[in-house]
């Protein structure tokens, strides 16, 4: 009853006026940044965040939240409209909203996704609300052992597993482990891997190397292979209030609570991302499907687009449970909203709902907000959201590096820091190029002082005994979840090919009859 | 890229088309023995109580030398990585190296023209340069929209939000000070 009033509390804030309008700016930034490919809500939040440094922290939480969510919304619009040719299947779930809309329902396929999210969000928010305190409380009982298993967890399934390549996604959380390293050592003020430099001391800054990989990085790669043309969007026809079908609402309202239930679990540990959810949803739609609507699996069913959606939403709620109670960041914009919170001097952790219970309330409450925001704005608004896809490349990325130059000069304002974006941006562009990850390194750059920190503390009370670290039976347990975590990994990624190679095939009939 | 990939995770490339892959794949091993060679200065406090500032580093040196040999094996053996794919990406065609170097270029530019002529000069040239490079349809409109974003963004986030960003030659204008 206490977590009700506090939310009540938390509507009450979120409510006022002027909160209500960062929340509508964040959602819409969201969406638009969504629905542009090559911008991500990770870049989004890391290139608002030297420029909103004048808000107060309750209004620049709400709108990283509200970028956050539309993001999501954004980006199915992309996937059901853009029309690019020779996409390879590795986004298996994006291939039926797309052919939804060659075949002429793309406005269905829209409106299963938008109203998908809405439930999804809904209900995985309100699970959030439920889920989170209790995490918490148990949170607060665990010591440092348990910490560095948790995290280690987080390394190894973010590093390891999300990826196409094990060693590229360890090679890159390395990477950003090392330049965490760089700068001062917290405990005992020695300097590391500064070779003398004043400039190095003071540690990289995580925002520029956020800003570096995503933004420029991402604009560099797409220069390197730009397709250049006009962009070719798939026409929407007919008023939106019309278009879900009777049998479109029986065929999708059950995906979307399954969507829900594997998403929002699969959110919360530690294994999470979006993508993992995406893809077993997508699966069980397949499998439960029968008769005539199996068929159109690969040609556009309808269920296809309304489960991996909603499982996409929920699975965004869910990695705020980990986010906000343990402060483990499990995908990359998850990372980027930990460092919002370390920018206003609040840790998210055990702690975060006793001493900031105003600020994670208010979030929580515009989480409700903004859903409903979305879902009001989404499908009125598509045809905004159609112009803003069409724009023509050249101005976005260039658009895309002035607001990268100008986050980065923010930091410190100096030029300095530009030229290590450009460094860094150098960076972002041969990882894409040779396949390496990005979110690895940004996580393990945000969580490598942390880690250290609690292996310090741990090896320190067991006094330098390393068998300290699994002797806990809470940590004995993690890592016990981790080798199944791992197995699991393993099955999925072989289903995840197997079904890869039958839409290939699928596609490819498709081409030459 | 010279080779389209065949499947996930199981590329092969000819020697020649490898040799990026390789350097990358080195870099990633120099960097774990430089925090070996460089971790070997970090001074050591007697009085410390725990592990050190030392031990933290040496672990993700070993973990950077162990995942970089391992990707020079592979990246040798034939098996290299997937390229990014994206929205805005051509498969089909060869890497615009030039167009990378414009944008570097560009970039550059706007490093040395923000102290002297100001951050809303320094950004109109930089958003002009890389939408040309980019192949835009017309450079006057490139300029136009340059021009007008940077003095927005200048107004909105020097003049309102008080930014400190240098108003170069326009120093004075009201609105554009930072």
């Amino acid at each position: 009853m206490d977590n009700f009033i506090h939310l009540m509390e938390g509507f009450a804030v979120a409510a006022q006026p002027v909160y209500l309008l960062y929340a509508l700016g964040g959602v819409l930034i969201g969406t638009a940044v969504g629905v542009l490919p090559g911008i991500g809500p990770a870049m989004t939040v890391a290139l608002l965040m030297p420029i909103t440094y004048s808000l107060d922290p309750t209004a620049a939480i709400i709108v990283f939240a509200g970028i956050y969510y539309g993001g999501m919304y954004g980006g199915s619009t992309t996937s059901i409209l853009l029309n690019t040719p020779g996409e390879s299947a590795s986004i298996v779930t994006a291939l039926e909203g797309n052919r939804m809309a060659k075949a002429g329902r793309g406005a269905a396929a829209l409106a299963t996704a938008a109203i998908g999210s809405f439930i999804a969000g809904t209900l995985a928010t309100i699970a959030l609300t439920f889920v989170a305190p209790y995490v918490a409380e148990f949170a607060v009982q665990i010591g440092p052992v348990e910490y560095v298993a948790l995290m280690v967890v987080a390394f190894l399934t973010v590093g390891a597993l999300l990826g196409a390549s094990v060693l590229r996604g360890l090679a890159s959380l390395g990477i950003g482990l090392f330049v965490a390293v760089v700068g001062v050592d917290q405990l005992t003020a020695q300097q590391r891997y500064t070779f003398g430099s004043a400039f190095l001391a003071d540690g990289v800054d995580v925002v520029l190397v956020a800003v570096g990989l995503f933004a420029v990085g991402e604009a560099f790669y797409v220069a390197s292979r730009l397709r250049h043309g006009p962009v070719e969007v798939i026409p929407v026809t007919g008023r939106w209030n019309t278009w879900m079908r009777r049998e479109d609402w029986s065929r999708s309202w059950k995906p979307w609570l399954r969507g829900t239930a594997i998403g929002f679990p699969v959110g919360t540990i530690p294994a999470g991302g979006a993508d993992v959810a995406t893809f077993l949803s997508y699966a069980s739609e397949r499998k439960l499907a029968k008769g005539r609507r199996k068929a159109q699996f690969g040609k556009g069913a309808i269920e296809g687009v309304a489960g991996p959606e909603a499982a996409n939403n929920a699975a965004a709620a869910g990695v705020l449970v980990p986010l906000l109670t343990l402060g483990i960041p499990t995908t990359a914009t998850a990372a980027m909203m930990l460092v919002a919170f370390q920018r206003y001097q609040i840790q998210p952790g055990p702690l975060l709902f006793e001493s900031e219970s105003a600020l994670v309330w208010a979030l929580i409450a515009s989480l409700y907000v903004g859903n409903l925001m979305l879902l009001v704005l989404n499908l009125p608004l598509v045809g905004i959201w159609v112009k803003i896809l069409q724009i023509p490349r050249p101005y976005l990325y260039a658009g895309i590096l002035v607001f990268a130059a100008l986050g980065a000069y923010s930091v410190n304002f100096t030029s300095v820091d530009v030229v290590l974006l450009l460094l860094i941006g150098v960076l972002g562009f041969f990882m894409r190029r040779y396949g390496y990850p990005i979110a690895p390194l940004v996580v393990g750059l945000i969580l490598g002082p942390i880690f250290e920190n609690q292996l310090r503390r741990s090896l320190a009370i067991s006094q330098g005994d390393p068998l300290a670290l699994v002797q806990s039976p809470i940590a004995a347990g993690i890592y016990a979840s981790l080798v199944v975590i791992f197995g699991l990994s393993i099955w999925m990624r072989r289903r995840q090919r197997a079904l890869a190679a039958t839409a290939v095939a699928a596609d490819e009939r498709e081409v030459t009859a | 890229m010279t080779a389209q990939p065949t499947a996930p995770g199981d590329s092969r490339t000819a020697l020649s088309g490898r040799v990026g892959e390789l350097l990358f794949a080195a870099a990633v091993l120099s960097l774990g023995v430089t925090g070996f060679l460089a971790g070997a200065g970090i001074q050591t406090p007697p009085s410390a109580s725990d592990i050190g500032p030392r031990a933290f580093p040496y672990l993700v040196s070993t973990l950077l030398v162990i995942v970089g040999t391992a990707l020079i094996v592979q990246v040798m053996r034939g098996r290299t990585g997937d390229a990014e794919e994206g929205e805005d990406i051509d498969p089909t065609v060869r890497t615009d190296w030039a167009a990378l170097a414009k944008l570097a270029g560009f970039l550059i530019l706007h490093i040395f023209l923000i102290e002297p002529l100001g951050w809303p000069v320094a950004a109109a040239v930089l958003f002009f340069g890389v939408s040309w490079a980019l192949g835009a349809a017309s450079w006057i409109r490139s300029l136009v929209i340059g021009v007008v974003l940077a003095l927005i963004l200048q107004v909105g986030f020097a003049g309102l939000l008080g930014v400190s960003l240098p108003a170069g030659i326009l120093e004075g204008v009201p609105f554009l000070n930072g």
